[in-house]
């Protein structure tokens, strides 16, 4: 279970620790503003200064809400069961080449469900990775990663 | 007089069967994205947006805009049939449109739902042929500090009519900032904000943040909710239609009062949703039926729908004459013109009249044909409906990394896409709003531009920015609209404590 006050402090964390991050580096390019202009530095970092202002008054309040629960248990689940696979499948594009992980992610998503036979949902994940393929390397002449292995088998 | 002819040539360019076929298709994968929930407008522009590298202008404006009003149309569908709005625009349609059709008027609730739409649609076009080109030519007038002012404007009503946290919305206003700020100052030349990742030196693409935000993160947000369909039938019987679309004129009042709020919402960045559900609350409250919204009312059908086409299509107004898109697909459309090498704002409409008459040409042509293929096509997406979205999930999760990676063939922005998706889905989760990010991270870099070109010009001076009426004008509007939420938060303090 997740709850709300939770959320809202994660994300007031994320945000305020990329305003950090924002002035932090805005200040290697000189903050100034003078007569020959706007140093290059000085609009980041304003921007940074507001992103940490606004994280801190959001932290303050998601600290002092009541919220209630954001996200119970079966939820969690559903969603680590979306954004794991999708995770992996991106973590092996370099290895396995896109349309190779492509065809065992959509397999892998049908097939854990088991409402199709392992046989459909096969069939289905090679030619979707398959229309992927014609779609944007014959017709759209877009050249998608190969991989590790596409090199390897010498594609 | 010179617009009319202008619009004729425009038609010229926008009838040729070519660009029929993309309007079909467009209309028809937009219908597709508005019917799916967790897929809307700006999901599926940004999904169709890297097919479009290769095309002419007009002929790639023409599927995205296609693509636009299908899934305006789209989002409705569901929304009457279902009780799921495929688009957060078409939740007001709910209230009354699911009542009707449940109660065994799916037809009358759709024909009724579609005139409106057509309507609010067809006003919209209108306004953007008789007013785009006046206002790009007042534009072209324009110096940086003016222009600063707009941009200004614009992402100040976000804050003031946002109607999410304004704190929240300036957060969001300016990480989009800070991530336009990435990569290579166009001012000075020197590299900003890379973090020690050289390969951020070429800057984050939009279509990178909007795969992940509107992509990876809507569907986070869709599988934590397991869909119930709850169909109701949805064949539709023509004579109907007829007799339904013969009656709206009895609506005139609340068709032309939604269509101005609308339009009016469309124009400052308020957006297609905060108009259909302020159009539905003010009919409700003036509606001599009032006691009946809720349970199937048309005025409570009509009132939504108007305002949300108008709303949705006079958004492109403001993006083309001034280069400030007034909504989230209208951001995403902006970031396609300027990948097309076209440069959106007024001199659009001196250097390139044929794309900018072509494109409102096929606004005429493209609402008709969305109304005629979302008639048509109404049992073919109510089976669609039912496609489980185990299937659906994995699709759209590959759609959106060949998105991110064919942008510049880099592994790393599939890597900050999927960056994007979570954060896209902890802003949905906690009341963040998307659009003012998107819209600073597309013209985040013109509006700094502007801002240091206006102190080159006034040697550091912040007055140039009170030297004329208009910028003034624009200016103070812009710190009221800041100011807004402010002051109605003491008045809610003093009423309570009267």
């Amino acid at each position: 279970m997740v709850s709300r006050r939770n959320l809202e402090l994660i994300t007031a964390l994320l945000t305020g620790a990329f305003g950090v991050a924002v002035i932090i580096s805005s200040t290697e390019n000189g903050i100034s503003w003078s007569e020959e202009g706007v140093g290059s530095g000085t609009f980041p970092f304003l921007t940074g200064l507001v992103i940490l202002g606004g994280s801190i008054v959001n932290l303050v309040r998601g600290a002092v809400s009541e919220g209630g629960i954001a996200l119970h248990a079966p939820e969690v689940k559903r969603w680590l069961g979306l954004f794991v696979p999708a995770t992996l499948f991106v973590a092996f594009i370099p290895l396995l080449g896109l349309y190779v992980s492509t065809a065992l992610y959509v397999f892998g998503s049908i097939a854990v469900h088991g409402v199709w036979s392992n046989v459909k949902a096969a069939a289905f994940a090679i030619a979707f990775a398959a229309a992927v393929y014609i779609l944007f390397e014959w017709m759209f002449l877009v050249y998608l990663p190969h991989g590790w292995l596409g090199s390897l088998l010498g594609w | 007089m010179d617009n009319l002819e202008a619009l004729l040539h425009g038609f010229s360019i926008a009838i040729s069967v070519q660009h029929i076929l993309l309007m079909l298709l467009g209309v028809f994968l937009g219908i597709v994205v508005g019917v799916l929930p967790g897929l809307g407008a700006p999901n599926g522009v940004s999904l169709l947006l890297p097919l479009t590298f290769g095309m002419q202008p007009v002929s790639a404006i023409i599927l995205l805009s296609s693509m636009y009003w299908g899934a305006l149309f789209g989002g409705s569908v569901t929304s009457i049939l279902f009780n799921i709005p495929g688009e957060p625009s078409s939740v007001a349609t709910t209230f009354d449109g699911y009542p009707m059709a449940r109660d065994g008027r799916p037809t009358t609730a759709l024909a009724t739902a579609f005139s409106s739409a057509a309507f609010g649609a067809f006003a919209g076009v209108v306004l953007i042929t008789v007013a785009a080109s006046w206002v790009a030519s007042v534009a072209l007038e324009f110096g940086p500090a003016e222009y600063f002012a707009v941009y200004l404007l614009a992402f100040a009503s976000f804050v003031g009519m946002g109607g999410t946290p304004p704190v929240k919305t300036l957060v969001a206003l300016a990480i989009g900032f800070a991530i336009a700020a990435i990569g290579i100052d166009t001012v000075s030349g020197s590299v900003r904000l890379t973090m020690g990742v050289d390969e951020l030196v070429k800057g984050v693409n939009f279509v990178v943040a909007v795969m992940g935000l509107f992509g990876i993160g809507e569907l986070l947000i869709a599988v934590e909710e397991e869909m119930h369909v709850r169909g109701v039938n949805s064949k539709v019987d023509w004579r109907e239609v007829f007799r339904t679309v013969g009656n709206m004129p009895k609506y005139w009042w609340t068709l032309l009062r939604s269509t101005a709020i609308g339009c009016w919402m469309g124009i400052t960045p308020g957006g297609p949703t905060a108009a259909s559900f302020m159009s539905y609350g003010i009919a409700k409250r003036f509606s001599r039926n009032g006691a009946n919204f809720g349970k199937g009312e048309p005025e409570g059908i009509i009132a939504p729908e108007a305002a949300d086409h108008s709303a949705g299509t006079s958004a492109l107004l403001p993006m083309l004459a001034l280069g400030i898109p007034g909504s989230a697909t209208a951001a995403v459309m902006m970031g396609g013109l300027m990948i097309w090498g076209l440069n959106p704002g007024p001199t659009l409409f001196v250097d390139q009249k044929d794309f900018v008459w072509g494109l409102i040409a096929s606004m005429y042509l493209g609402n008709v044909v969305a109304v005629l293929m979302v008639l048509l096509t109404v049992p073919l997406f109510a089976a669609l409906m039912r496609v489980p979205f185990f299937i659906i999930a994995p699709l759209i999760v590959v759609i959106c990394t060949v998105g991110a990676y064919s942008v510049s063939n880099s592994y790393l922005d599939v890597m900050l896409m999927m960056g994007f998706g979570v954060v896209g889905y902890l802003f949905k989760k906690v009341q963040y709003p998307i659009a003012p990010l998107v819209l600073a991270i597309v013209i985040g870099d013109k509006a700094e531009d502007a801002f240091r070109q206006a102190m080159l010009l006034s040697g550091g001076s912040l007055r140039i920015f009170y030297a004329n009426a208009l910028v003034t004008t624009l200016v103070t509007v812009a710190i009221i609209l800041l100011l807004v939420p402010l002051f109605l938060t003491m008045y809610s303090k003093v009423v309570r404590r009267s």
